[in-house]
């Protein structure tokens, strides 16, 4: 089987190309808020370097949130299409999930991404992907509090959060894809798990209170 | 050979797909309009907007392959609107039309959303030149001058509010509803020109500006009601909306005029305004201007105007690569 894994969640974007287990292809980088101009580019220079054509996969893993908004939805809106149109799976990752699969790893860990104004979209993990708290959109001190719970707690992040020490992920993407063989049933109805309403909703929710 | 264009159009709060044909045919068109998602907050919200096109893209591409009865190796090309418009929209009906021009391997025609416009003229009449184009939107109120297919010379603007932004705004000091502008129309039929308003912009450039009038009527409500008097809401539509329309022919006369030109075309969703295309049949008629605008159904956002404008940008070689960039303004050339 051979599958596309795909993350455009945040600055850094991960393209990769898997064969039966093994990562034949992988490129990282810094999209710089130029995701959008960039990373079809990207996609084409990695199909053509291995020999490959897009049609010839199976399946794609997208990293569908929580993160930047916009980023999620390039990256959701071109697996959407390609599931659509080649028919092929589609497995939708947890971003804070992919935060928490590192390699060589036995703590308890805990992965943030900032969310601004003192929010961050966090949850914990053990080291075998067992959710703990789920994925969610909450104050820092409060994720803080939730952690202490645990011995040998981690804070995983790939920027620097203010209030917090983190370590950068070192992401063991094969475990990670291993864990989920849950195909999206319905390509139409899928969405980004932004983890969070937009402004405008909050208001008319708190209006209507 | 026929050509045949999949055209994405997502600049705002509609998330529409076309196939046309050899840039005057409509084979198949569809529309997935927000409109009453953010009728309830008074306007688009971008970011609502945004994740609304995401959620139907597939969902109206398919409907689109169903009505068309096409596949994709029936398709010569992929156009797509890259601005202006809200980056957060655009980017979806362009990563969505990038994708399928890179799996399908079919050229990329970018198209300027304003050029699109003026095309939905095409969809009903093949258009004839030299001509004066009036783009009349929510987003937009500009004169081009078009010598030939696919030559666009801007000549006049809004120096500040687009006129369908004028519109929503009185509309909303009006306490009418989202959107306002065809509710003004209606209204101004109903009552009678009473109402002290200034003529916007009355120069001599084909230049136009809104935001003095619209604060003309939000002044003279205020007025009127520190006064306990109550305003008559047709009749203030009515004076408002002889303004703009007074306003509108008097520019797009001049232009036409100073240009030479005997063909005039309406595009935008103003030009469905019925107060407008009376007065503009009228003084078309009186000046033997040969005057079009486009169906009611093209007037709005939709791709099958980005489908009759990319086939002229297509035949002159226009094509875009993976890189193309959503551009929230950008000239029309």
């Amino acid at each position: 089987m051979t599958s596309l894994f795909l993350d455009t969640s945040s600055i850094t974007y991960t393209i990769a190309i898997i064969k039966d287990d093994k990562i034949i292809y992988h490129q990282t980088g810094d999209s710089l808020n130029k995701l959008s101009d960039i990373i079809l580019t990207e996609i084409d220079v990695a199909f053509k370097s291995i020999n490959l054509d897009i049609k010839d996969i199976d399946r794609i893993y997208l990293v569908n949130g929580p993160g930047s908004f916009t980023g999620i939805r390039i990256g959701l809106t071109f697996a959407k299409i390609v599931a659509y149109s080649l028919k092929k799976e589609l497995v939708l990752l947890s971003k804070l999930e992919m935060l928490s699969c590192l390699k060589e790893e036995n703590k308890i860990i805990v992965p943030v991404i900032d969310a601004r104004r003192g929010y961050v979209y966090g949850a914990i993990y053990d080291n075998k992907g067992n959710q703990l708290l789920k994925d969610q959109y909450i104050k820092l001190d409060e994720l803080k509090v939730k952690a202490n719970n645990y011995n040998d707690t981690i804070y995983v992040s790939e920027q620097p959060i203010e209030g917090v020490k983190s370590i950068r992920p070192n992401y063991d993407l094969i475990s990670l894809i291993k864990r989920h063989n849950e195909v999206v049933s319905n390509i139409h109805t899928c969405k980004p798990n932004y983890l969070k309403k937009t402004e405008a909703e909050e208001k008319n929710d708190k209006k209507n209170k | 050979m026929d050509t045949y264009i999949l055209a994405i159009e997502s600049s705002c709060d509609e998330t529409s797909m076309a196939i046309v044909k050899n840039g005057c045919i409509d084979v198949a068109t569809v529309v997935f309009s927000q409109m009453t998602t953010h009728a309830n907050y008074g306007g688009v919200v971008p970011e609502i907007a945004s994740r609304m096109h995401v959620e139907s893209i597939t969902i109206v591409l398919d409907e689109l392959l169903t009505k068309a009865n096409l596949k994709m190796d029936d398709i010569t090309a992929i156009a797509v609107t890259y601005g202006p418009g809200l980056i957060g929209s655009l980017l979806i009906g362009l990563t969505a039309a990038k994708t399928l021009a890179y799996i399908y391997n079919k050229p990329l025609i970018p198209v300027h959303h304003i050029a699109g416009h003026i095309y939905a003229n095409n969809l009903t009449k093949k258009m004839e030149f030299p001509l004066i184009a009036l783009v009349v939107s929510g987003g937009h109120t500009e004169l081009i001058y078009m010598k030939e297919h696919y030559s666009f010379e801007k000549i006049g603007g809004t120096l500040d509010d687009a006129v369908g932004e004028a519109y929503d705004k009185v509309a909303r000091v009006l306490n009418l509803s989202y959107p306002g502008g065809p509710i003004i129309d209606k209204l101004a039929k109903q009552g009678q020109d009473v109402y002290n308003l200034p003529i916007p912009l009355n120069d001599d450039s084909f230049n136009f500006s809104f935001s003095g009038l619209k604060s003309a009527v939000i002044n003279l409500k205020h007025n009127e009601e520190q006064r306990g008097n109550k305003v008559d809401t047709a009749n203030l539509a009515c004076s408002f909306q002889n303004r703009v329309i007074s306003s509108l022919t008097k520019k797009t006369i001049k232009a036409l005029k100073t240009y030479h030109v005997q063909n005039l075309i309406i595009a935008g969703g103003v030009s469905a305004n019925i107060g407008l295309r009376e007065a503009m049949d009228k003084i078309c008629r009186e000046n033997n201007i040969n005057l079009s605008y486009p169906e009611f159904k093209y007037c709005t956002d939709n791709a099958t105007m980005i489908g009759a404008a990319s086939y002229y940008a297509y035949k002159l070689g226009r094509r875009a690569d993976l890189d193309l960039k959503a551009m929230a303004t950008c000239k029309l050339n």
